[in-house]
Formats: C-alpha cells, sequence, structure tokens
C-alpha cells in the first residue's frame, strides 16, 4: 500500500484505479441508449422514444390456438391478412361502420400453432365475429386458449399518464427520503444512479424495439419501478458503509475511504444482485411469454444497477465532495 | 436463552396458523390465471353532469347489478375502481359480447306520439324502413342457410331494394358512403339514418321505462320473432291510455323509441279513441330474436342508467392458457427459490441452512397473507411475490456477510452474529423503506395489474423485515445454544493456506 496513512486490508481491489474506464463505459452505454430512444422517437412507425404497446396505444389483440396439435398445415401471415380483409363484421355498438382491419398486425408463433392479432379496437361482438371467421383458413380453434384483450384509446392514455406519473413521484419520494436519512450530496449521487440504470433499460428496449419489435407495457413501467428502488438499495448500502467508517478513516481522503467501503461491500452486492437475478432467471427461462420481456427488464435493470452502485455512485462521491 | 425460545414458540404458532389459514382459505386466483372475462366500464358525464361523482357511481351499479343478476352469470363481481369506473369479472365466461352488449347500453325506453302534419315523410321513410330490413333478413337468412347445419331458409323475393335504388336513397338522405363499403354495411346505414329520422317527427317523450313495473317476452304467434310484453304501475298505464287515446284514429303513429332508435311504430285503431289502451300493459312488436327479447327483457327490468357508459376494456383470457401461466410462474418460482437455496447452503453454510428455513416460512406467512386479506392472485402479483423473495434473500446475506466480517476481524462466534444483526439493520431498513416507497407509488397511481404487483411486493417487503429480523435471528441463535454447533468453520470457509485445510 502506497498511502501515507495506514489504510485497512483491500481484499479486492480499489474501484478508484478503475474509475475512468467505468465512467467512460457508461457514458458510452448512456450514449447508445439516448442514440436509440431518439431513432425511435424520429421512426414514422413509432414515433415516441419507446415501441407502445396494446397497454398504452389501445386497440385489440388476439391471441389464438389452432386446435391441429403437432401436425399443424402451415400458415402464412399473408393469408392471415387476407381474410381479415374478407372478413365481414357488424357495425360498432356506437354507430359507425365496422373497422378497417387493413391495418392488423399479424404474428405467427409455435411453428404455426399460435396465432397473434393486432387489431383497431373492436367491440366484444366484433371480436367474436372475428374468431368465428377466420377459422376459414386457420381450421378449428381451441377455444380454451382464446385471449381477447381489448384497450379503449381512453384507458391507454390513462394507463401511460398513470405509469408516468407513478415513476416520478416513486423517484421524488425516494429522493426524499435519502436526503432525510443521509444528505443531500448522497441523494443527489442515488438519483444519478437511478437516472443511469432506468435510461440504459429504456435504451436496451428503444433498441428492441426497433429491431425486434418488442413493445413496452404497463409491466414494463413496474419493472423500472422496480429497478429504481432497487438501485437506490444497492447504492445505499455502500453509502452506508461509507458513512459508518467515515469517523473510523476520518484521516484518509475520500477517494481512499470510497475503496474501503466499496471492497468492503462488494461481495455483499455481488451476491444480492445474483441473489435477485437467479428467480428472474427462473422467470425467463421457465415463466413463458407473458411474464418475459418484464423479467428481462428487471434482469438488466438490476444487473444494471449493481453495476452503477459499485463503478459510478461511490467513485464519483470524492469528485463531487472536493467540489463542494 | 428463555428470549429465544419464546421467539421460537411464537414462530412456530405463526406457521402453524399459517397453515391453517391456508387450508382452510384457498388462495383467490386472478382471471388471468383461471380464465374468464373482464370489462371495464367508464361512466360518462351527460346532460347537466358535466363530472361523475361517487353517488352517479353508484346508482350506475346499481341498475348494472341488476341487469347482471338478470344475465344469470353465475360468481361474476362489479367493483367501483375510483371515481367514474366499473369493473366486472366473469369467472369462465368466453365470449364477453352479451354481457357487454346488456351492459353497455343506457336502454332508456321512450314512448312518444308522432308530430301532426307528418304523416307523409313518415310514411317515406317507413316503406325505406320496410324494404331495408326486408332485404337485410333475406341476407341474414342467405349467410345462416350457407353455413353447414343451419335450416335452409327459403327467401321469398318482395320488396327488393335493388343497388342503385340503394344508392339513391343514400345520396337523397345524405348520408356519405365510406369507399370499399358493401352492400349490407350501406343498408345498415341506410337503416340507422331511417331510424332516427322517425324518432325527429315524434313529440318528445310523455312516457319512460321509468314507469314500467315489469317485462317479459313471447314468441308471436305466426313466425319466430318475439315481442318484448311490458307492464306500467298505476301513473304509467294512466299515462299510456292518455297517449293512445291522443292519436287513437288519427293515422299518427305511436313510436317505441330505445336509446334513440325508433325500434316501433303502431298504429292504435279508432276503437280506442274513447279511453285509450288502458289496462297498464303493452307490447312492442319490434320483430325480436329469442336473444334480442331476453335481452331486452333484462335491461328493462333492471332499468335505465342514469348515465351512459362505453366499455373501455375486454380483456377475455381461456381457462387453458390460465392453467398455463399458472404452471410456468409455480415452476418459475420453484426453480428460483430452489436455486436460491443452493446457494445460500454453499456459501454461507450453517447460517445459510437456517436462511432457507426461514425462507420458507416467509414464503408461508407470505401466502398466508394473501389467503386472509383476501388478495387476489394475478400473473404480475406472482411477479411480485418473487421479486420479494429476492428481496428477503437480501436481507439476508447483509446480515450473513457482516457476520462473516465479524468473525475475520477476530471477535467470538456469539458476538458477531449479535453484532452482525445489529450492523446490518440499518441497511436493510432503508432498502425496505425505499422499497416501500415505490409500493406505495405503485398502488396509489396505478392501474389494475399494477397495482396487484405493489399489493404484493409490499405485504412480501413487510414480512421480509420480520423473518430476517426474527426468524433468522431466532432460530440461529437457539443453534448457537448447541455447543457441537458454535464452531467458526461452520460460518466461515477456513482460511485457504496451505496448511490450515482442515479444523
Amino acid at each position: 500500500m502506497t498511502s501515507p496513512v495506514a489504510i485497512p486490508p483491500i481484499r479486492f481491489f480499489r474501484v478508484s484505479r478503475y474509475r475512468q474506464l467505468a465512467w467512460w463505459g457508461s457514458a458510452l452505454a448512456c450514449l447508445l441508449s439516448v442514440v436509440g430512444m431518439v431513432l425511435c422517437w424520429t421512426s414514422p412507425s413509432i414515433g415516441l422514444p419507446l415501441r407502445p404497446g396494446l397497454d398504452f396505444t389501445g386497440g385489440t389483440q388476439i391471441q389464438l390456438e389452432r386446435a391441429c396439435g403437432s401436425d399443424c398445415v402451415a400458415i402464412t401471415v399473408e393469408q392471415l391478412q387476407q381474410q381479415l380483409q374478407r372478413l365481414r363484421l357488424s357495425a360498432a355498438p356506437e354507430g359507425g361502420a365496422a373497422p378497417n382491419l387493413a391495418t392488423a398486425q399479424v404474428q405467427v408463433l409455435d411453428g404455426g400453432r399460435s396465432l397473434t392479432l393486432r387489431l383497431p379496437e373492436l367491440s366484444p361482438e366484433q371480436s367474436a365475429q372475428l374468431t368465428d371467421q377466420i377459422t376459414a383458413v386457420t381450421g378449428p380453434l381451441v377455444p380454451a386458449g382464446t385471449s381477447v384483450n381489448t384497450i379503449g384509446p381512453t384507458l391507454g392514455d390513462q394507463l401511460l399518464r398513470g405509469s408516468v406519473i407513478s415513476l416520478l413521484v416513486s423517484f421524488a419520494a425516494i429522493a426524499a427520503y435519502i436526503t432525510f436519512r443521509y444528505d443531500r450530496l448522497y441523494a443527489a449521487l442515488a438519483l444519478l444512479c437511478l437516472f443511469h440504470d432506468v435510461l440504459l433499460t429504456c435504451g436496451l428496449f428503444a433498441w428492441l424495439g426497433l429491431l425486434r419489435g418488442v413493445e413496452v407495457d404497463s409491466l414494463f413501467a413496474v419493472a423500472l419501478i422496480t429497478v429504481a428502488g432497487y438501485s437506490v438499495t444497492d447504492t445505499v448500502v455502500v453509502f452506508d458503509r461509507i458513512r459508518e467508517q467515515a469517523s473510523l478513516l476520518r484521516d484518509l481522503p475520500v477517494v481512499d475511504q470510497v475503496d474501503v467501503a466499496v471492497d468492503a461491500t462488494l461481495t455483499r452486492s455481488l451476491y444480492t444482485s445474483l441473489t435477485t437475478l437467479l428467480p428472474l432467471i427462473a422467470l425467463i427461462l421457465f415463466g413463458g411469454s407473458s411474464l418475459f420481456w418484464f423479467a428481462m427488464a428487471l434482469t438488466v435493470g438490476i444487473t444494471v444497477g449493481s453495476w452503477s452502485s459499485i463503478g459510478i455512485a461511490p467513485t464519483l462521491l470524492p469528485v463531487v465532495a472536493r467540489r463542494r | 436463552m428463555a428470549r429465544q425460545q419464546g421467539w421460537i414458540a411464537l414462530i412456530l404458532a405463526l406457521a402453524i396458523a399459517a397453515g391453517a389459514l391456508l387450508a382452510s382459505f384457498p388462495l383467490q386466483l386472478g382471471l388471468d390465471l383461471r380464465g374468464g372475462s373482464q370489462l371495464m366500464l367508464q361512466v360518462m358525464p351527460a346532460g347537466s353532469i358535466s363530472r361523475v361523482g361517487r353517488e352517479q357511481l353508484e346508482a350506475v351499479k346499481e341498475v348494472l347489478e341488476r341487469r347482471i343478476n338478470g344475465l344469470g352469470v353465475a360468481e361474476s363481481t362489479l367493483q367501483t375502481v375510483g371515481d367514474d369506473q366499473l369493473v366486472l369479472q366473469l369467472p369462465g365466461e368466453q365470449d364477453p359480447s352479451r354481457a357487454a352488449k346488456v351492459l353497455g347500453t343506457t336502454a332508456l325506453l321512450e314512448f312518444r306520439a308522432q308530430k301532426s302534419g307528418s304523416e307523409q315523410e313518415m310514411q317515406t321513410l317507413l316503406r325505406l324502413k320496410r324494404q331495408a330490413t326486408a332485404v337485410l333478413n333475406r341476407r341474414q337468412a342467405r349467410a345462416d342457410a350457407a353455413q353447414p347445419g343451419s335450416p335452409s331458409g327459403s327467401a321469398s323475393p318482395d320488396a327488393e331494394l335493388p343497388d342503385e335504388a340503394l344508392a339513391k336513397s343514400l345520396g337523397q338522405l345524405g348520408i356519405p358512403v365510406p369507399p370499399g363499403s358493401s352492400a349490407t354495411d350501406q343498408l345498415e346505414l341506410l337503416l340507422a339514418e331511417v331510424n332516427s329520422r322517425i324518432v325527429a317527427l315524434y313529440e318528445p317523450a310523455q312516457l319512460t321505462g321509468k314507469d314500467l313495473v315489469g317485462a317479459g317476452r313471447q314468441q308471436q304467434q305466426a313466425g319466430n320473432a318475439w315481442d318484448v310484453t311490458l307492464s306500467f304501475n298505476r301513473e304509467g298505464g294512466d299515462q299510456f291510455a292518455r297517449l293512445t287515446q291522443s292519436i287513437a284514429g288519427t293515422g299518427r303513429l305511436l313510436g317505441i323509441v330505445l336509446d334513440g332508435r325508433s325500434i316501433s311504430e303502431a298504429t292504435v285503431g279508432p276503437e280506442f279513441k274513447a279511453a285509450g289502451i288502458s289496462g297498464g300493459g303493452a307490447s312492442i312488436t319490434g320483430n325480436f330474436s329469442a336473444d334480442e327479447a331476453r335481452d331486452l327483457e333484462v335491461q328493462l327490468r333492471g332499468g335505465s342508467l342514469p348515465l351512459p357508459v362505453r366499455i373501455i376494456e375486454v380483456r377475455t383470457i381461456g381457462p387453458s392458457l390460465g392453467a398455463e401461466n399458472i404452471r410456468t410462474s409455480l415452476v418459475a418460482g420453484l426453480a428460483g427459490l430452489a436455486l436460491v437455496a443452493v446457494f445460500m447452503v454453499v456459501v454461507y453454510r450453517l447460517p445459510g441452512c437456517v436462511a432457507v428455513i426461514s425462507l420458507s416460512l416467509y414464503a408461508l406467512f407470505n401466502l398466508a397473507v394473501y389467503a386472509l386479506i383476501p388478495v387476489t392472485l394475478t400473473l404480475p402479483g406472482i411477479a411480485g411475490f418473487i421479486l420479494s423473495i429476492g428481496m428477503a434473500v437480501d436481507a439476508n446475506v447483509l446480515i450473513f456477510e457482516r457476520v462473516k466480517e465479524e468473525l475475520r476481524a477476530g471477535t467470538t462466534l456469539i458476538r458477531s452474529v449479535d453484532s452482525g444483526f445489529s450492523l446490518a439493520f440499518s441497511s436493510i431498513l432503508d432498502g425496505h423503506v425505499t422499497g416501500l416507497i415505490s409500493c406505495v407509488a405503485l398502488f396509489a397511481l396505478g392501474t389494475g395489474l399494477v397495482k396487484g404487483f405493489a399489493v404484493t411486493l409490499a405485504i412480501g417487503l413487510l414480512l421480509s423485515l420480520f423473518t430476517a429480523l426474527t426468524c433468522t435471528r431466532s432460530i440461529l441463535r437457539l443453534l448457537l445454544g448447541y455447543p457441537s454447533l458454535r464452531r467458526a468453520s461452520y460460518f466461515l470457509a477456513p482460511p485457504a493456506s496451505p496448511a490450515g485445510a482442515s479444523s
């Protein structure tokens, strides 16, 4: 140890030695995320930083399962789209003609066994007619495997607004709590980390939305809020240790204090992330399609959160503390 | 020691109580796990009411409840959400279209007399209406006949409405025809316009469905069509008699208007000139199908809605998809737990085993609380539960890491365990409080699915504080009471030096 004052033994590594690397890595990732979201925003088919799902846009999504077991006759998206345009639906209950189905998006999954249709908003009666009439190309369906979700445009707006507001409110409340328990500096750094984690998660989904057509729904908003809470918890544990040993290591420079604290909490940070990730990975592997992207968002967010609580928040502390 | 035993006794008692609770109150599963339909209705402001309040919502709910009872769906629930929304859950129902139709319409029934001097216009409109209806019916019959299994309807070529005539009528009435719409669409547009024009020829309503005391249905003597029969209260009966008397023998019509659509036009013969149609009963000859007649009967019995509603969300999920969701979530949850258990035992040894026991208790308590409150378990709810397990493990990791540090620093075993718990406490508390803050925000501002997640995560966080700080601690202290277990190597891997391989 080259430090003039006695520094407690470091078991793993001194995080400050690598801080330039950590900052540049995070800066690059943030930049990529922002680029992804801007590309999404400017893309004519999306027009928002993330590709909004049914929950936010409104409309009808119908999921069908064909009753053909393992030997399904192949079916193409074009066949389905042609059939959709041929359908005869009754008029909407509020008056007005039947919706135009030319804009429908069709997905064929599981080797032709299950189908997902994204349509303009349909009344329950129209949905029933559609499932009846589509059998002309799909063959018989399994009634127990059908799922129909319709979200009206007003509810879509409401869900979007609710999600954004609850995100912002929970950020503000968490910041207030850390300010109360620690101080403003810590709160600012914890919030910075939180934005970092949320930004990277959103960035990844922006790219997924651009390249793979992955959509975000209300569950994604839930995942973001959870990531935010988790990121702050992670950061707070490190800060808690810095504060605890502050009197003990008073004579050491802040950089060394940070190194000691990060080193001491490193095992805990990694183990905690790992134990939280294990159930999530189980959800990704065995959880079925409905929770797949939710678990994915959480996995990414928690990994990034653990990274930022080790590499970003503590290493920024000496820089910000000196300026004060 | 005595204090430890007290805690252990309490924990055991709680575990038994939780088990008993789970055995007697089964967990409530959401529709996404057992299949069924969910409809969300938004009450719309109308007339003098610009903002829907609690009172109006309750009034709407009351009417809807009567209609739902009329529908006879088992186990359905209707709940209010916020100030202007209602959620109807129909477990096991695969086709919500009928419920949507019966619940979504206002069902305001009006009896109105035709304005005098409008006979000429009315004749034209009625002829158009008869033609359009006949053509539509025949098309319907032909479509039915084309499907195998249904009796082939022999359509008689009566009132024909050729395409040119249809286009001309549409043009005369000033109805814009959407490009590419079929003849059936155009006929329906025509019919809707004709019906609303007929309504315009009536006087304001003299009698409404409010004065009904009952409704029924009966099949017409000739043909398959159904009539809906009505019986008025005394006041309504008198009103009806006066109304029919005023137009009897004049050639003007009695219009029966439902939600602004003319559903039936009746002539009143001169024989009723003296006293009107008395007796407090009437029937609507609207050529209804059996289903339509039954639905109208249900709506009229339930009364009309004080405010219109709009269906803003419909979710239907098949039972096999629901079962699939349960199965995969169960597999994921158990696999995740097993992985975590293996990890804890490998890394933390004796305390790891204690953590596994206390985490199993934690899972049991969680489920018992779900049954007790009761929490309806949905897919996001299960996700919240699985995530809260991660948080609960984190508390144990924080404690055991601290214990290890103290041991490495040369502190005695018992003292290390005690200071491990007290030193880790502030971190654990902070983590749980920030988590709970998020839950409160989600619960207060989120919607259905999000709320389910927030509830299970919050319950998980609160219970995790209890199990980490009492269960883990008490069991660990109890075990440390046995001298044979009081070995540092049960807590900490021996230092990796070539000499100290075994101790």
